[in-house]
């Protein structure tokens, strides 16, 4: 199974970050984690890393609720920036929302190719690897 | 000598005579014929009629003329006017003179003043003139009868006719009359019996007459030799009193119809005289009392007898006449209402002779009187006390009656309503349909209908009603009025509004309830997320040795956030939305004051510039635990979030409007941007500033709290300037 580059996650909890990344870490997940604590970094942050040259990255992991930019935010500035190419990129959101409307929204933004409920567990990771690699393939 | 003598003896004659020689001089006259005739002249002798006594030339010549002559005329009565106006009637009596002993001259006169005499027989032609009645003599002896000018006129004959006793008794009308006057007349003949009777006859023109015909017999030795009386022309007052009979029988017909008693009161005999009708008027039958004042005295309602014998004994003293009503008491224990009016008749010196009156039923009268007093009253109380609107209308639609009910819904007073029509208060878009049916019922194509409508107010605002309105005809079946009734719904409509707004609020609320369900339920699953996560991780053992203290220290903080988190909330369920009972009036200055002690160090560690222009006496409605709450929050946020780069600036200033007490809080802090965070500004777990200490829960809190208190808060800033909130307040 081919590891992934490099992987993006948004999000302000910052004990779910280090439980993500020990999670990846064990199934071996990607190479690279770039962190942003909430929406307004993260597309700062990526249109640097743009505009530098390098690749988007491949996963997206979002959290909802965030200070200063929350998810959807970010998802709507994300989206419509321009130049970018969004075709190998995939977004997962990540939250505890249990709220259908967010489920629902969510499933509106064709880049949102899932929806994971805190806790986040290896198997979560696991899956989208596989996901990842079917649609590589 | 002798003549000298005898002019003397003349002279002092009781009785005025006068004598006169054949050239009509004065011969000799006596001391009463110069007083009699006013002669001043004392010594006449020898002097001309013509000269002493002018005004009795024209009756005493002729007669000296015709006693010279030897023709001595019949003493008579004569009118004469004297030179002074005054009018005597004097009988004038002539002698002869010459056969007398001594010679005065050829013919004397005797004077007699008979103006008294005479003014009586005067009087008696004139009355028998004027009453019609003539008289009549028959002479049995030779047979003539003598009719008097006014007997032929009743008869209708000429003057010149000459009557006799067979032509007198057929003038009678034939049969009865003919029949009655004969026997009385041969009565009278035989027995000398007189007659008075009244019968008719026919004239000579053929006019049927009642006359009254008085007859008397003058008998000699028992024998009639005369038959003499009066005839009176009694037509006239015969026909008036048939007229008075017809008239009477009339009354009595009417009198009985309509129930009407006639009583006639003699106030000097104390006697009392009722007609039939007044005894069925008093149920009693004539028998049974000894007479009418007992019946009345026996009938009478005891408690009126007093009242009406004061009221009887008013009008005979004429204070006011005996109108009155008052009530008999039938043998059967009936109470009937009698009416009664009468009149009190006197004599010329005002003396009361009678009083004449009537009585009649007024029970039935009286019973719907009191039927119709009884209904209106209860009428007018269900018109006046009803708590539905009621208006009599007329026909051009102008207000005529008003209940309290009306005035309230419409707000104007009873007087300006009845100076306006309906057509001036209703709503111009509701006028249409309401006339369009009020003309159907004019039209007679219905007789009533119920709108709902709107009118205007006093105030100016619209009130909703549900009119029905029912036509009024007269007794003829014209229209007379219409009957409103209108039923005021404006207060259910805005109950109905006031219960779409509560829904709203209900469902507004329903719908942050629900938000706030899904933020609970988030926020304490991110943290018992975390805290499963780890634990997780560290019981696999997925945790390096080295990061171990590390996963621990995360495991705390996710286990304070949680209960950092429930304190949040239970802070949030603490403002609760009915704390009415806990607002009260607090001096705005003071609180500012008091919060601001609490932090005197922070701001002497930031040296903020603080100022409060909030008079010292402002007064604001709110709960005083929210209001230092919502002051400490707003202080603390100036503080949290001033920008690094300037003095730390706060000013609140207040204001009145015309429902709240607005106050200023102004900073010369970082701002927020609006634009972008605006409508989150005030939501839960909303933070704008990349601080370590922003938990998005203070101005959450804070808009809660003054929501709570029935204000408002806004919010105006700009990004590097600073932020500037208003509070709004319930006025005291």
């Amino acid at each position: 199974m081919k590891k992934i580059d490099r992987i993006c996650i948004v999000d302000d909890d910052s004990i779910l970050v280090y439980g993500m990344k020990l999670m990846m870490n064990e199934v071996d997940f990607c190479e690279e984690v770039l962190e942003y604590s909430n929406g307004l970094d993260a597309i700062e942050g990526l249109a640097s890393i743009v505009n530098d040259g390098e690749p988007l990255p491949l996963i997206i992991f979002l959290d909802l609720n965030m200070p200063i930019m929350d998810g959807w935010e970010f998802l709507d500035e994300f989206i419509k920036t321009p130049n970018y190419n969004l075709d190998n990129v995939s977004i997962y959101i990540i939250s505890s929302s249990v709220d259908p409307r967010d489920r629902e929204k969510a499933n509106e933004y064709e880049i949102v190719k899932g929806y994971i409920l805190k806790p986040v567990t290896t198997n979560d990771f696991s899956e989208i690897q596989e996901a990842i690699y079917k649609k590589v393939v | 000598m002798r003549t000298l003598a005898a002019k003397s003896l003349i002279e002092d004659i009781p009785i005025s005579i006068a004598f006169f020689d054949s050239s009509f001089c004065f011969t000799a006259s006596s001391t009463k014929w110069l007083s009699i005739f006013n002669i001043i002249d004392d010594d006449i002798c020898g002097k001309a009629l013509d000269t002493v006594m002018p005004e009795m030339v024209n009756v005493l010549k002729p007669l000296l003329i015709e006693g010279i002559s030897g023709q001595i005329p019949e003493p008579n009565d004569y009118k004469i006017t004297f030179s002074d106006g005054r009018t005597e009637w004097i009988n004038l009596k002539v002698y002869k003179a010459e056969n007398t002993a001594f010679e005065f001259g050829k013919i004397g006169v005797v004077a007699e003043v008979v103006t008294e005499s005479k003014g009586r027989q005067e009087l008696l032609i004139k009355a028998k003139k004027v009453a019609r009645i003539g008289g009549w003599e028959l002479d049995l002896l030779t047979n003539k009868i003598y009719w008097t000018d006014t007997t032929k006129q009743i008869h209708e004959v000429p003057a010149d006719y000459v009557p006799d006793l067979e032509k007198g008794i057929n003038f009678y009308k034939a049969g009865e009359d003919r029949d009655k006057i004969t026997q009385l007349v041969s009565e009278a003949m035989c027995n000398g019996t007189p007659w008075d009777t009244e019968l008719k006859i026919i004239t000579a023109k053929g006019n049927e007459i009642w006359v009254r015909a008085k007859g008397e017999a003058q008998m000699v030795n028992g024998k009639c030799v005369r038959l003499y009386g009066t005839f009176q022309d009694i037509d006239s007052y015969r026909r008036i009193e048939a007229q008075y009979n017809s008239v009477n029988e009339r009354l009595r017909i009417a009198t009985g119809a309509a129930g009407i008693g006639i009583w006639e009161f003699d106030i000097q005999k104390n006697t009392l005289i009722w007609d039939d009708n007044m005894y069925e008027l008093y149920g009693i039958q004539k028998e049974d009392f000894s007479g009418v004042l007992d019946a009345w005295e026996g009938s009478v309602h005891p408690e009126d007898k007093e009242r009406c014998n004061r009221e009887v004994e008013m009008a005979v003293n004429g204070v006011k006449e005996f109108n009155t009503e008052f009530r008999v008491v039938w043998p059967n224990n009936q109470v009937r209402f009698i009416k009664a009016e009468s009149i009190v008749q006197r004599n010329p010196e005002g003396k009361p002779l009678r009083m004449v009156g009537v009585n009649w039923d007024i029970t039935e009268l009286i019973n719907t009187k009191r039927q119709l007093i009884e209904s209106d009253q209860s009428l007018e109380g269900a018109f006046e006390n009803s708590s539905i609107g009621m208006a009599l209308v007329s026909l051009e639609g102008k207000f005529v009656k008003v209940n309290q009910s009306v005035c309230n819904s419409l707000g104007y007073t009873e007087k300006e309503l009845l100076n306006l029509t309906f057509q001036d208060i209703t709503y111009p878009d509701d006028l249409e349909i309401d006339l369009n049916l009020l003309n159907q019922v004019i039209a007679g194509k219905r007789k009533s209908y119920q709108i709902e409508k709107r009118y205007f107010h006093k105030e100016g605002n619209l009130v909703t009603v549900i009119l029905t309105v029912t036509a009024v005809k007269k007794i003829n079946g014209e229209l007379s009025h219409f009957i409103s009734q209108i039923v005021d719904i404006s207060a259910s409509i805005d109950a109905k509004e006031k219960a779409k707004k509560l829904l709203d609020v209900t469902n507004k609320q329903n719908e942050s309830l629900l938000n706030f369900a899904h933020i609970v339920s988030h926020n304490l699953r991110s943290h018992s997320a975390n805290l499963s996560m780890l634990t997780d991780l560290i019981l696999n053992n997925k945790v390096k040795r080295q990061e171990q203290q590390g996963a621990m220290l995360m495991l705390r903080e996710a286990a304070n956030s949680l209960g950092e988190t429930i304190f949040h909330l239970n802070e949030v369920v603490q403002v609760k939305t009915d704390i009415n009972e806990k607002l009260q009036e607090l001096n705005l200055y003071t609180s500012i004051g008091n919060v601001e002690k609490n932090i005197t160090e922070l701001f002497r560690e930031k040296n903020v510039d603080y100022t409060n222009l909030v008079p010292s006496n402002q007064k604001v409605i709110a709960v005083p635990a929210y209001l230092e709450s919502i002051l400490l929050n707003l202080f603390t946020n100036s503080i949290k979030y001033s920008d690094p780069s300037r003095r730390p600036s706060i000013t609140i200033s207040s204001n009145e409007t015309d429902e709240f007490l607005e106050v200023l809080f102004q900073d010369n802090g970082l701002g927020i941007n609006l634009e972008k965070y605006g409508q989150k500004l005030f939501g839960m777990y909303k933070t704008f500033h990349k601080h370590q200490d922003a938990k998005g829960i203070g101005l959450f809190i804070t808009k809660n709290q003054i929501e709570a208190m029935g204000g408002r808060i806004s919010v105006e800033s700009e990004v590097g300037v600073g932020t500037c909130f208003s509070l709004f307040f319930k006025k005291p």
